[in-house]
């Protein structure tokens, strides 16, 4: 697995357990479908997992050779009609080696009816499309990597993929077709600066609060769209917003950093006739509240187009993030940078739960005060991905 | 040599035809009888888009035997699309996958014994809510 370009993954939460007690969890989750099976509780353990290789032009500061990607477990134990759970645990290799153990999912949820499901738990933050339905699951994706401004906070994405709080979500029958909703709160993140030196001020990463909001102050999100029916059915047209602050992490009274979060935007998604088209745009206009700085406005998109023939996927992908540096909650993340990345892949479904993917990327980042010169390389990535 | 092509075309025709009204009749759904459902909602309920019919929750199965019939006749879909789409809903939304039951044997006695079994077979038995 690339790592994100300039960060630190030695993220205090993210640091792994000992290998011995991560492989005693994996023992322990495969003991306990096992016997769910025998005993006929309904419990079914899935998963993915990857391994691949990458090379880079000397410019990219990313691991070149063969790696471990991720191994992700994920149960979804049924209590009766009306009671949903889905609990995901990941073990992933980090850049230094060292491997990393994410409680990445425990929610547990209630559906009322079809148009209307409440979960409660750390859940993936539902804006956009990428993020509920891709996450951790290496093989149902048809490229290698995600659109980096929306990566993981451990490798260094720019918003909160991950969120403690309550989601409300369901569908509902209209006009032929689907409206759709999600409105969730919970835990804002906080910005780790505790990798941040004089000569590398931007080197921050998001942190989520799993254990308690630091400022008391929910983090809102709603994400509306439309599922299209007839000869445009697979077309998913929706809306979506996110706010709240991000302050840094131990960070001193008065607050020397502190952003009010506010994004909004929208995706398109095309998933028929064996087209995968997906686009997503996002607007920010972030108010620095510990600073002078007032508001400041950027963006960022990536719109992704591949198609299925037979097994076979080639895929293409633009994306493109402008980023004002002006803003402190971009200047201090290490990802926080203006990129441009044009991706060019290919997916071989060897079954339909093992595939084989190359993927090829030409990256630009714009130089700026915290982040230092601009850098601009090519890479190759390959990756052999299995579900189960 | 005029009339053997025609002999033929016509019985390649007959042949075409046959199989046409076969593979419209070799499968129908089938629900419990309490439980009453649309052909329109079909398709939602093995998606789990669809969930409940009113209270009742409602337990799509799968047909081992007449699954690629019904996938090609009500959800316009191939087999490896249909188990991906599956995927991505238990991954998304904590959903489980239709079990499979190996044929219209095991799909009739479920559906008869379990409130809101809907299924798949190759032709409609008595007992049950014959979805049209």
């Amino acid at each position: 697995m690339v790592a994100a370009k300039n960060v630190n993954t030695n993220h205090s939460s993210q640091k792994g357990l000992p290998a011995l007690l991560s492989a005693s969890i994996a023992g322990l989750l495969l003991s306990i479908t096992t016997q769910a099976q025998a005993e006929n509780d309904g419990i079914a353990l899935h998963g993915f997992a990857d391994v691949g290789f990458s090379a880079q032009t000397v410019e990219s500061p990313d691991n070149k050779g063969f790696n471990v990607g991720s191994l992700d477990f994920y149960l979804t134990p049924q209590f009766g009609d009306n009671v949903r759970s889905l609990i995901e645990i990941i073990f992933e290799t980090l850049p230094d080696g060292s491997l990393a153990t994410d409680l990445e999912r425990v929610q547990m949820g209630y559906a009322f009816s079809d148009s209307a499901t409440v979960w409660a738990g750390r859940f993936h933050s539902p804006y956009g499309y990428w993020n509920t339905a891709f996450h951790h699951g290496a093989q149902i994706q048809t490229s290698i990597l995600r659109p980096r401004f929306i990566d993981f906070e451990d490798k260094g994405g720019i918003l909160p993929a991950h969120m403690v709080g309550m989601w409300a979500t369901g569908k509902i029958k209209a006009g032929g077709g689907k409206f759709t909703y999600d409105v969730y709160a919970g835990n804002g993140p906080q910005l780790d600066m505790s990798e941040a030196t004089i000569t590398n001020p931007g080197a921050g990463v998001l942190t989520i609060n799993t254990a308690g909001d630091n400022n008391h102050q929910a983090m809102v999100g709603i994400n509306l769209g439309y599922d299209f029916s007839g000869s445009m059915d697979g077309l998913r047209l929706s809306i979506h917003t996110l706010s709240g602050d991000v302050d840094e992490l131990n960070d001193v009274n008065p607050p020397v950093n502190n952003t009010e979060l506010s994004m909004a935007g929208g995706t398109i998604e095309y998933l028929g006739n064996d087209w995968e088209v997906l686009g997503e745009y996002y607007s920010f206009n972030n108010k620095d509240k510990s600073g002078t700085s007032g508001s400041h406005s950027s963006w960022a998109d990536f719109l992704q187009i591949g198609k299925n023939f037979n097994g076979l996927t080639p895929y293409v992908r633009a994306e493109k993030a402008v980023l004002d540096q002006a803003d402190n909650y971009f200047s201090n993340q290490a990802s926080g940078q203006s990129y441009t990345r044009q991706s060019l892949g290919l997916k071989y479904d060897l079954n339909p739960k093992a595939s084989l993917k190359l993927e090829l990327l030409n990256s630009k980042f714009e130089a700026d005060a915290t982040h230092g010169a601009g850098s601009s390389y090519r890479s190759m990535l390959a990756q052999y991905a299995i579900r189960f | 040599m005029k009339s053997t092509f025609f002999r033929f075309f016509a019985a390649l025709l007959l042949a075409l035809s046959f199989s046409q009204v076969a593979n419209a009749a070799d499968v129908v759904v089938i629900s419990n009888s309490g439980t009453s459902i649309s052909a329109g909602d079909v398709k939602d309920i093995f998606l789990g888009e669809k969930q409940f019919a009113g209270s009742t929750k409602l337990v799509p199965v799968d047909n081992a035997a007449s699954q690629e019939s019904f996938l090609s006749k009500f959800m316009n879909m191939a087999g490896d699309k249909y188990n991906s789409m599956w995927t991505k809903k238990s991954f998304r939304d904590g959903l489980t996958p239709p079990a499979v039951k190996s044929g219209d044997a095991d799909v009739i006695e479920f559906v008869k014994k379990t409130p809101g079994a809907v299924g798949y077979v190759s032709s409609a038995p008595a007992g049950v809510n014959v979805v049209k």
